[in-house]
Parts: C-alpha cells; sequence; structure tokens
C-alpha cells in the first residue's frame, strides 16, 4: 500500500492507501474522492484524471510518455509543467506520501 | 464442490449466486469446464487489469476466443504495440469529437421509436434496439446502407459459443468469417475512395513508417463493428429489463430525464454485458493460497466484482442513485473500452427519446431467453407490453 494525499478541489485533504500497482487515478475512484472523474476507465483517452503532483516530488515518477503528453494537450483546466494524468501513475514505494492537488474542473 | 461452468445456460441466465459462492470461499478458482482461473472479487480484477505484463491480453481476450484474432486487435495486444494502435483509432472515440454525432444519434433514437408508436407489445430488441444500433453504428463509421439486419444478425452470432462443446460452433465461426469478409469490402472501398473517417484513416495508417499488418487493419475493423452492435445493442437490452423491472427507476428517469446518465452507470454494474474476459499469465503467480502458472489463463468476471459488496454496498439491490464509480462495466486499466463516450451518449439519447414515446412498459417473459456466451450476457428477446 501506498499512502496518496488528495487535495479535492474545494481545498479539503484526503489521504487514502492506494495498492502497490494500482493507479492514482483508481485509487481516487475506489475511495471516492472528489475531483477525478477517470471517464475512460485508464486507458489514457480522455484527460478527466488531471492533477498536479507536487513540484518536489516530480523527480519521483517516471516521465510521461508519448500517449501521456499528447492527452495533457486536452486537459480542461489550466496545464501546468507539473500536470499529469492520475491513470498513468502507479502506486509504489517510491511514492509514499505523495500530494496530489485536483484541478477545479475536469470537463 | 463447488462448479462454474461459463458455458452452463444457467450461468447465461443467473451468474450471480455462483459469483457469490466463489468471491467468499475461493477468490481465486480453477474452473475444469472453462479450463482457466477465475477472479471474481473487485480489487483483484482492478489489480490484474493494472498489470498487463503479468495478465497478457496477447493470448486473446475473449473467453472462446475467436481463431486467428488474438494478436491482431486493440483486446488483444499489449502495450507498448496496443499502445500505438490505439493512438490510431481513440481520437474518433473521445468524447468531445462526438458532438457532431448527437443530432444524428437523436434522429435515429426518434425515428426508431416514432416507428412503434400505437403498438401494444413488441419485442424490444428486435423493435428498437438492433435497429438503432446499427444506424448508429453505420452512421459513427459512414458504413454503407443495405446491410444492417444481416450485419447486426452476423455481430450477435460471432459473439456466441456452444453450451454442450464449450467452443465455438460452425455458425459462430461462419458468423465471424462473413464479418471478416464485409469488413474487408469496407476497408477496400475506402482506400479506393478515401474519405476523412476512421477506417480510411485507420486502413492507411503507419505506426513508425510501417504499414500495419493487413491482419490488424481487418481484425480491429472486424472487432469494432462487433463490438459496436453487439456491446452497445446488448447494453442497451440490460438497460431497458432493469428499468421494465424496477418501475419506480423508470419513473424517476421518465420524470427527470438528466438521471438517466446515473441510471445507466448502475445498470452497467448491475447487469454488465461484458461479463468475462480473459488473460493469460506471463509469470507464476500466487493470490489467496493458489499458485497459478505461466501460461495459465485467468478469467476476469468484471460481472462478478460488480457485485463485490466489498466494493459496493447492498450489491445486489438496483439503485439509480448509487453513482457507482469505478464499476467494471467497461473494463478497466489499459484495455478499458474504447467506446465509453459514444455508448454512454447512445444509451442517452435513445432512452430520452424512447421514454417520449412510451414512458411505462412492463416485461411479458418470465423466464427471459438468455445468449448462449461465456463472454457476454444478455437476453436473446425482451418483450414489453407498452402503454
Amino acid at each position: 500500500m501506498t499512502t496518496i494525499t488528495y487535495i479535492q478541489p474545494d481545498g479539503s485533504p484526503r489521504t487514502v492507501d492506494v495498492a502497490d500497482g494500482w493507479s492514482l487515478m483508481q485509487g481516487a475512484i475506489t475511495h471516492g474522492v472528489d475531483g477525478i472523474v477517470g471517464e475512460c476507465g485508464g486507458s489514457c483517452a480522455c484527460a478527466t484524471c488531471h492533477c498536479y503532483v507536487d513540484e518536489a516530488r516530480l523527480g519521483d515518477l517516471p516521465p510521461a510518455a508519448d500517449g501521456e503528453r499528447a492527452m495533457l494537450e486536452a486537459v480542461a483546466a489550466e496545464l501546468r509543467p507539473n500536470s499529469r494524468l492520475a491513470c498513468q501513475i502507479k502506486a509504489s514505494a517510491a511514492l509514499q506520501g505523495l500530494r496530489l492537488t485536483l484541478p477545479d474542473r475536469q470537463e | 464442490m463447488i462448479r462454474f461452468d461459463p458455458y452452463a445456460p444457467a450461468v447465461d441466465a443467473d451468474p450471480f449466486p455462483a459469483y457469490k459462492a466463489l468471491r467468499d470461499a475461493h477468490p481465486c478458482f480453477w474452473s475444469d469446464e472453462a479450463r482457466m482461473w477465475i477472479l471474481t472479487r473487485y480489487a483483484d480484477i482492478v489489480s490484474a487489469g493494472q498489470d498487463w505484463q503479468t495478465y497478457s491480453s496477447a493470448q486473446g481476450n475473449l473467453m472462446t476466443e475467436l481463431p486467428n484474432r488474438a494478436g491482431a486487435t486493440l483486446g488483444t495486444t499489449d502495450p507498448p504495440r496496443h499502445d500505438r494502435l490505439r493512438g490510431l483509432v481513440q481520437h474518433a472515440f473521445m468524447k468531445r469529437n462526438l458532438e457532431s454525432l448527437t443530432e444524428p444519434i437523436r434522429d435515429i433514437a426518434a425515428t426508431t421509436a416514432n416507428a412503434l408508436r400505437g403498438q401494444r407489445q413488441f419485442d424490444f430488441i428486435s423493435a428498437f434496439s438492433s435497429k438503432f444500433t446499427v444506424r448508429v453504428l453505420f452512421a459513427a463509421l459512414g458504413l454503407p446502407l443495405g446491410d444492417e439486419q444481416t450485419v447486426r444478425d452476423k455481430a450477435v452470432l460471432m459473439v456466441q459459443s456452444d453450451p454442450v462443446t464449450r467452443a465455438k460452433a460452425p455458425q459462430h465461426i461462419a458468423a465471424y468469417q462473413w464479418m471478416q469478409d464485409y469488413a474487408a469490402s469496407v476497408i477496400a472501398e475506402r482506400r479506393a475512395n478515401p474519405k476523412n473517417d476512421l477506417i480510411s484513416h485507420f486502413s492507411m495508417a503507419e505506426i513508425d513508417g510501417d504499414r500495419l499488418d493487413e491482419r490488424e487493419v481487418l481484425l480491429t475493423t472486424t472487432t469494432l463493428i462487433m463490438a459496436g452492435i453487439e456491446s452497445l445493442g446488448g447494453f442497451m437490452s440490460m438497460f431497458a429489463l432493469n428499468l421494465a423491472d424496477h418501475a419506480d427507476a423508470r419513473r424517476a428517469v421518465v420524470a427527470e430525464p438528466a438521471l438517466l446518465p446515473d441510471a445507466v452507470e448502475e445498470s452497467l454494474r448491475f447487469n454488465t454485458s461484458a461479463q468475462r474476459f480473459r488473460r493469460c499469465l506471463q509469470r507464476d503467480t500466487t493470490l489467496h493460497g493458489q499458485t497459478m502458472r505461466q501460461g495459465d489463463f485467468v478469467c476476469l468476471a468484471y460481472g462478478a466484482g460488480n457485485r463485490d459488496e466489498r466494493q459496493f454496498p447492498n450489491p445486489d439491490v438496483y439503485d439509480i442513485r448509487r453513482k457507482p464509480r469505478g464499476h467494471l462495466g467497461f473494463g478497466g486499466g489499459v484495455h478499458a473500452c474504447l467506446g465509453t463516450a459514444i455508448a454512454r451518449l447512445s444509451v442517452k439519447l435513445a432512452f430520452e427519446e424512447f421514454h417520449k414515446v412510451f414512458p411505462d412498459y412492463q416485461r411479458v417473459q418470465e423466464p427471459l431467453s438468455w445468449m448462449p456466451s461465456s463472454t457476454f450476457r444478455s437476453p436473446l428477446r425482451l418483450e414489453l407490453t407498452v402503454q
């Protein structure tokens, strides 16, 4: 299990344990976190699991692949250098304690 | 001793008691009849779906796979090949690129529903959902009109399996071959007269400078047609069944059509049409004390995960206000359904228009006759009386 804190759009934090190997989108949806839609189910095809990763921890994540970078162009909220798609980030020990801030809109 | 036979007509009709027994006592179960492991708990199915390196799709994803199909479609390849194939087609299926289809789909729904005006009883599947889904798919893919009924009949036949031999029967293989020939004729026509549409682009696409393998073009197109018709139509019949059986839910969505999307999500969970897909293990894996071996096939029973009380409280209650986020009605992970957005849009529009003509309906048959299929679940006929 990896502990992840999601900052929901209203500013409230939700800290949950995500099974290793699960995407951070799946972890949020399964625990009822607000601010993530994940409409396509995790196939990197909808850009509705946009999140902002704590900048200090960006280096702990594998870089975005081509498909994710292309899909990031389609996010609804502001695209920032620390924008990622949560369906493309898998929980692992390296991400213990990671904070993700969720944007005000996904669609 | 517990058994689970995904070919049994009793499982076609009602798999849920068996699923519960498996979830509670045998969450990683070897089925002698299916010759594979059966995973039934939500968390185990999600984990497997996320781990494509261990649970590979490259040996096929249908429980009873069609010959020579594995490795040539989106559902039967692994990353990175899968991701490149998907990149070629998913643009056409993104929500924002479907807006131009909204009015045509609504027109198809209204026309199909209005044609039934005045009738007191009809088979929802042959009279409405089949006609609607075929016309929508033909509009979405720009297919030439004329063959709609045959295409629909073959799509429904090719996903079935024989409950006695536990394999595809000759008529199922023949339907699959017919669909390949049909897809080949469409591909050839598009190559001769390219349009700005999905099949034209896909049939001439390249990956890293290489043209797609001809088998990939043919079988991916074949699968898109099959899924567009059979999966969408199958789900619509399950949704109509749920609304016919749950009068309160039907009255709520008729009075307030904005509730339809929530009702669709609950039906995707409650009566998942793609009940079971399979994977092939790439390494020995131990789960719940059972050691599964490299090369073993594993069934991800989405329909069982969607009734897992560990994830969904009171899972056998149909509740359109549940908002079952994360349900497995479209699968999950890299292989989550390509058509989620067009399916959601189409079902919403279809029932908005159907309910304008028929706000009140009940089903006639008890019991229903169910499609013989180890993978999909839907009734063959759904007689409704309407007011």
